[in-house]
């Protein structure tokens, strides 16, 4: 009962949140985003026909009439059709698990393996293995994620290379073609997250490490293993939870737009960036209102999990 | 049914369906026909859909020949009324929007109300341009509001295959427009029915249906009820001298389509698509990247490949049916048209010294491999009245001139005026400018007064040119029919911004030919009117034109086609089919 | 503890740390190289078409040339310049603008004016990071700076909030209290008393945002958001996506290389600021 009153209240409270992003999204991605007009005229266009598109679009209507109209598309959830005439909500049903799919293995991968790398880091803190990984994590961090891209393409799915994956595309309608297609993806969003999970797994880790509860506990001859799972891996839990909740909307939503633009890959961050540049303004208000409605369940979702794992944390 | 044979035994397919994998490098919009206004929709829409008439499959240069239509129209003889008769018996696919769910029959209603279709505003339509002003009752049925139940006096069923076409004045290229995706005919239920769903769910009578569409890709299944119209070679334009490599005798009176799937994907990356087509079992053409061609041709003169490559591959060299080009605006006074005609005068001569000093062979090196076919004036090779014996100095670089033309002129390093030159976003796009600023540099330009203007997008850029913002326009064209009157309109005075002369070029002499030519059927006459304009338009220093590009399609061995995307796209689709078993030794058709 | 001796024993720390000194030491060499190109003693001829299309490396091109025949190793060198220009613009006025908004929300914690700055905070993380600055890219067509307004509009809020949670432990400091007490002005106060006790990790944070804006500069040019104006190692590698498969791969190589270099040594150098900086550790 607690708990539901006080998500209700955390819903009630996340409107402003949900008024902000899409007030804010409204403005630079529909209102000064591109024109659509001159996308749709044909090729000899008359005065009369630029009006008339734009009239269609609703360009003509006030910042004001348009905005209130997208909240009453929120409402209803109704966003109309896409510029291709598919309607949009069915375009992020086709999409967003698309997404979900193409980066959920590597983004689990980059957790995991991080955060093996950070406790071998951890464990031997100060030593020659702790430096080496810290100095890989590094240089791993320094890469750009497009260079890395490139480079396994080349590596792995070109004729130059192994040849061993496709080079582009999708296809996951059997488990087998899943796999040679999210490989090379994977490969690519590990390797550019290692580095940065390493460093942060091992931060939390070292702190927690060095408590005094833990140093008096060790003091005291406790096993390792218990030590490390009753006083250290509990309580790095809640930085853990923030970090991996709050990367859902960016998951779900933003997608891996640099990953489905390079391989060709028709997931929702691809097709987000399609419709800013071409200014397809109903897939951009869906996107942009998931978003937020997104972003306020994960902080409200947060918030109850920090609770399931320290009682000691109070709802307010 | 008769010469569609199945493959003896399963490919290295997962099914022993026949599979053709093309690619190209974007993908359509939306499906469409009311907005299929770019090559990519168009691939789609005339396999989708029904046109009246097509092209010829192998005849170059390009030729119409009747589709759904019975033949070519009876022509009044004043020109003005045409009368078309369409081939009795051909069915719309079967879908849910038919009563029964079965597709009834295509009739000339279906033309009359896709043309319709284009003259009623809430469709934002793209294809209005090829009728308005010239097919009678159409301004006047918009006007009254488009209501689709309303007649149009200039288009009358006269029964169910006839349709009759009453113009303001003659059209000699109506034909051709009615072979365009945007005259498509499209059945009334399935628009009432999907709305703007049409987009991603074609309703036609053409050689594929749909089966998906996202971003990445279009998937096609044959039409199981597409008539049966037997190949005649002959007629298709066929040159055994220049097309027998590519096996399509073949096909050879069997009835199209070919293939029981076809699959469009869209790869934006050249390299993933050379990659993707190199594979093997991913896309089965492509067109040949620039950055591959030294690898893969063993000769650009003619265009042969490599031996490793010859024994995969079929290749052809297509010429582009269009061009790039960058017009002046006239509008600006800097270097247009001015109210001091001393200035004029010297803007002109501004104008000639750009002109001059523009490297078309160093473009043509850079970005085209040298394969490109550079022309004077704006009308293309690919048109039957292209002009071989114009003047080439157009198109020759002369640094030293232009700095003497400029110096004669009074113009100076402080007293030019700054050249804006406008693109879109993009790592090409940006060095196309460092280059052009390179050769303005050569010829006494301070590079500081050439300066890039970027916008964000196709559809920001197509606002500053329609606005009359940009001093230059670079753009290119490409020939919705081929006919030179197509790319002469660019610069006919009453299509000045935000019509498609972005250069706002007015002159007396070039309209008056262009009217009196645009009413003429296909003559000596008119193609030395045509060549008479293009002269004009290259006498004033009105644009820096132009180059059209050599497309190299590579597509694998066990394709039999002559692939080309000029035009209308994706025309020759149906007649593509596949060496019967990959797998087997490719029979003697391979070179 | 005062800040002095904070800076005093962390710079001592810095100059033990023998990887971190040789970090600085390259990043140094890089500024030099950014500082030759912006007094045009080298590189000024990157725009000149100075060869043919793609030559091979030689003594008159040390990198080779590019498509169009411009000279690569000027070319990498010039964005040099570029990518300190980006990074020091973002980074400065990203720290700036954390500094202010997560200091005036941390002072005044519980006020509307905190409320304020924590929702346009909430705003901004809420919406996905490459589509904001594709959208505030596009939304600010052609400017010449949309690229790194965009990225300043979203690099504060993470120094913004560490700065507020820093502030509202501060506030509470006795000298806080009695500079309020004798009535000095708040924004002094701000400025004067509680700013400057945070400047250690604003300087963290600036060196962070520094390699940031590198790298998205990287990813945002072969969106096409990238600079309008010059040459940047970004758009060289978006240049070369089209290369590398057909064994081209000068541009690549030089920029990619490049890059690395500069962005490697500046985290080296900012993981040896935290460390010298982190006051547990000194004490």
């Amino acid at each position: 009962m607690e708990l539901l009153q006080y998500s209700l209240r955390k819903l009630l409270g996340g409107i402003p949140l949900v008024i902000g992003v899409t007030l804010v999204s409204f403005a630079l991605m529909v209102y000064f985003g591109p024109d659509q007009t001159y996308l749709l005229l044909g090729k000899n266009p008359t005065p009369e026909q630029i009006l008339e598109v734009r009239q269609q679009l609703g360009y003509d209507q006030p910042f004001i009439t348009r905005y209130l109209g997208f909240l009453r598309e929120i409402v209803t959830l109704d966003f109309g059709a896409a510029s291709t005439g598919e309607p949009v909500m069915d375009l992020l049903a086709k999409t967003m698990p698309v997404s979900l799919i193409l980066i959920l293995p590597g983004f689990i991968l980059g957790h995991v393996v991080g955060l093996m790398m950070a406790l071998a880091a951890a464990y031997w803190r100060g030593r020659w293995l702790d430096k080496l990984i810290m100095a890989i994590a590094v240089v791993g961090m320094s890469i750009s994620f497009l260079i890395v891209i490139i480079g396994f393409q080349i590596l792995l799915s070109s004729s130059d290379g192994l040849d061993l994956f496709p080079v582009r595309g999708w296809n996951a309608s059997t488990f087998a073609d899943y796999l040679t297609y999210v490989t090379v993806p994977t490969l690519a969003t590990m390797f550019v997250a290692v580095g940065y999970e390493t460093r942060f797994y091992r931060s939390i880790l070292v702190e927690e490490m060095s408590r005094d509860h833990v140093r008096t506990a060790r003091a005291f001859g406790l096993p390792e293993s218990r030590i490390f799972v009753r006083n250290i891996l509990k309580n790095c839990l809640i930085p853990i939870i923030t970090r991996i909740m709050f990367s859902i909307p960016q998951v779900a939503i933003g997608g891996a737009l640099l990953i489905e633009s390079y391989f060709g890959i028709p997931g929702v961050g691809k097709a987000t960036y399609e419709a800013i540049v071409t200014g397809d303004q109903p897939v951009l208000k869906a996107v942009v209102s998931l978003t937020a409605i997104l972003f306020v369940l994960v902080v409200i979702l947060t918030d109850i999990l920090y609770r399931a794992v320290d009682p000691r944390v109070t709802l307010k | 049914m008769a010469g569609c044979q199945p493959p003896a035994e399963a490919g290295r397919g997962r099914s022993d369906l026949k599979v053709y994998r093309h690619s190209l490098d974007q993908g359509p919009t939306t499906l469409d026909p009311v907005q299929g206004a770019n090559v990519y929709a168009n691939f789609v829409i005339v396999n989708a859909y029904d046109t009246l008439y097509s092209y010829k499959y192998l005849a170059r240069p390009y030729e119409l020949k009747p589709n759904l239509a019975a033949g070519f129209p009876e022509i009044s003889p004043d020109g003005l009324v045409y009368r078309f008769r369409l081939k009795p018996g051909v069915r719309f696919v079967d879908d849910p929007c038919f009563p029964g769910g079965r597709g009834r029959e295509v009739v000339a209603e279906d033309l009359i109300y896709s043309i319709k279709r284009h003259f009623d505003p809430r469709n934002q339509p793209q294809g209005a341009w090829l009728w308005q002003g010239r097919i009678a009752g159409l301004e006047e049925w918009k006007a009254a509001g488009s209501d689709y139940d309303q007649p149009v006096s200039g288009l009358e069923a006269l029964d169910d295959h006839t349709l009759e076409v009453r113009l303001l004045q003659p059209y000699p290229q109506l034909v051709a427009t009615f072979a365009q995706g945007f005259s498509a005919l499209v059945p009334r239920e399935a628009v009432e029915k999907y709305g703007k769903g049409l987009g991603v769910r074609p309703v036609g009578s053409g050689p594929f249906r749909l089966i998906s569409y996202d971003t990445a890709r279009v998937v096609m299944e044959r039409n199981p009820h597409y008539r049966q119209e037997p190949v005649d070679l002959a007629a298709e334009g066929y040159d055994p001298a220049t097309q027998a490599f590519s096996g399509v005798e073949a096909i050879q009176g069997r009835s199209p389509p070919f293939v029981d799937r076809l699959e469009f994907n869209f790869i934006n990356e050249p390299s993933a698509s050379w990659s993707s087509f190199t594979k093997g079992d991913e896309i089965q053409l492509t067109v040949l990247p620039v950055e591959q061609v030294d690898r893969v041709l063993a000769s650009k003169h003619p265009v042969t490949l490599r031996p490793e490559y010859a024994s995969k591959y079929h290749l052809y060299a297509g010429l582009e049916a269009g061009f790039i080009f960058t017009a002046f605006n006239m509008d600006f006074p800097e270097f247009g048209y001015n109210e001091d005609p001393e200035r004029e005068r010297r803007n002109k001569a501004l104008r000639c010294a750009i002109i001059k000093g523009y490297d078309w062979q160093g473009r043509n090196d850079s970005w085209y491999n040298g394969l490109g076919e550079i022309f004077p004036g704006i009308i293309v090779p690919a048109s039957p009245e292209f002009d071989p014996t114009l003047s080439r100095a157009s198109i020759t670089r002369d640094v030293a001139g232009a700095r003497r033309l400029l110096a004669e002129n009074g113009w100076t390093a402080e007293n030019l005026p700054e050249l804006v030159y406008g693109t879109t976003t993009g790592t090409t796009e940006r060095l196309f400018f460092e280059q052009f600023r390179a050769w303005m540099h050569a010829i006494g330009y301070p590079r500081e007064k050439v300066v890039q203007k970027t916008y964000a997008t196709f559809g920001d850029i197509s606002r500053a040119w329609k606005r009359n913002q940009l001093p230059l326009v670079a753009k290119g064209w490409g020939l919705d029919y081929p006919d030179a009157e197509n790319t002469l309109q660019l610069f006919y005075g009453p299509n000045g911004s935000p019509g498609s002369n972005d250069a706002n070029w007015e002159n007396a002499e070039f309209d008056r030919l262009y009217r009196e030519a645009a009413v003429m059927l296909p003559s000596e006459e008119r193609t030395r009117l045509y060549r008479e304009m293009n002269r004009l338009v290259v006498d004033d220093c009105v644009a820096i034109t132009g180059l059209s590009r050599t497309r190299i399609y590579l597509w694998h061995k066990d394709v039999i086609a002559i692939p080309d995307r000029e035009i209308l796209g994706g025309f020759w689709l149906k007649y593509v089919d596949l060496v019967p078993d990959a797998a087997a030794p490719a029979p003697a058709t391979g070179t | 503890m005062s800040a002095g001796s904070l800076w005093g024993k962390a710079a001592r720390k810095f100059a033990r740390d023998r990887l971190g000194m040789l970090a600085l030491a390259v990043v140094a060499g890089y500024f030099l190289v950014a500082v030759g190109v912006w007094f045009g003693w080298w590189a000024s001829g990157w725009p000149d078409l100075t060869g043919s299309k793609w030559e091979p490396v030689s003594a008159s091109h040390w990198f080779g040339t590019n498509v169009i025949g411009q000279d690569i190793f000027d070319r990498a060198i010039y964005s040099t310049a570029t990518a300190f220009e980006v990074g020091l613009v973002v980074a400065l006025a990203a720290t700036a603008l954390g500094a202010v908004l997560g200091a005036f929300a941390g002072f005044f914690a519980g006020s509307w004016i905190d409320d304020l700055i924590v929702w346009v905070m909430g705003v901004l993380d809420a919406i996905p990071f490459y589509l904001f600055v594709a959208a505030v890219a596009f939304a600010l067509a052609g400017n010449d700076w949309s690229m790194h307004a965009a990225m300043i509009a979203t690099f504060w809020v993470g120094t913004g909030r560490l700065i507020r949670g820093e502030v509202i432990k501060l506030r509470g400091m006795e000298y806080v209290e009695a500079a309020h007490s004798i009535g000095v002005p708040e924004t002094t106060i701000i400025f004067r008393h509680i700013l400057p006790n945070t400047s250690h990790i604003l300087l963290v944070q600036a060196s962070v945002m520094f390699v940031g804006a590198i790298k998205a500069e990287v990813i945002l040019s072969f969106l096409g958001l990238g600079i309008k104006d010059g040459m940047s190692w970004g758009l060289m590698i978006d240049e070369s996506t089209k290369e590398v498969l057909a064994g081209f791969y000068n541009n690549f190589l030089a920029a990619s290389v490049l890059m690395f270099g500069l962005v490697m040594a500046f985290n080296a150098v900012a993981d040896a600021l935290q460390d010298a900086l982190d006051p547990r550790k000194v004490s």
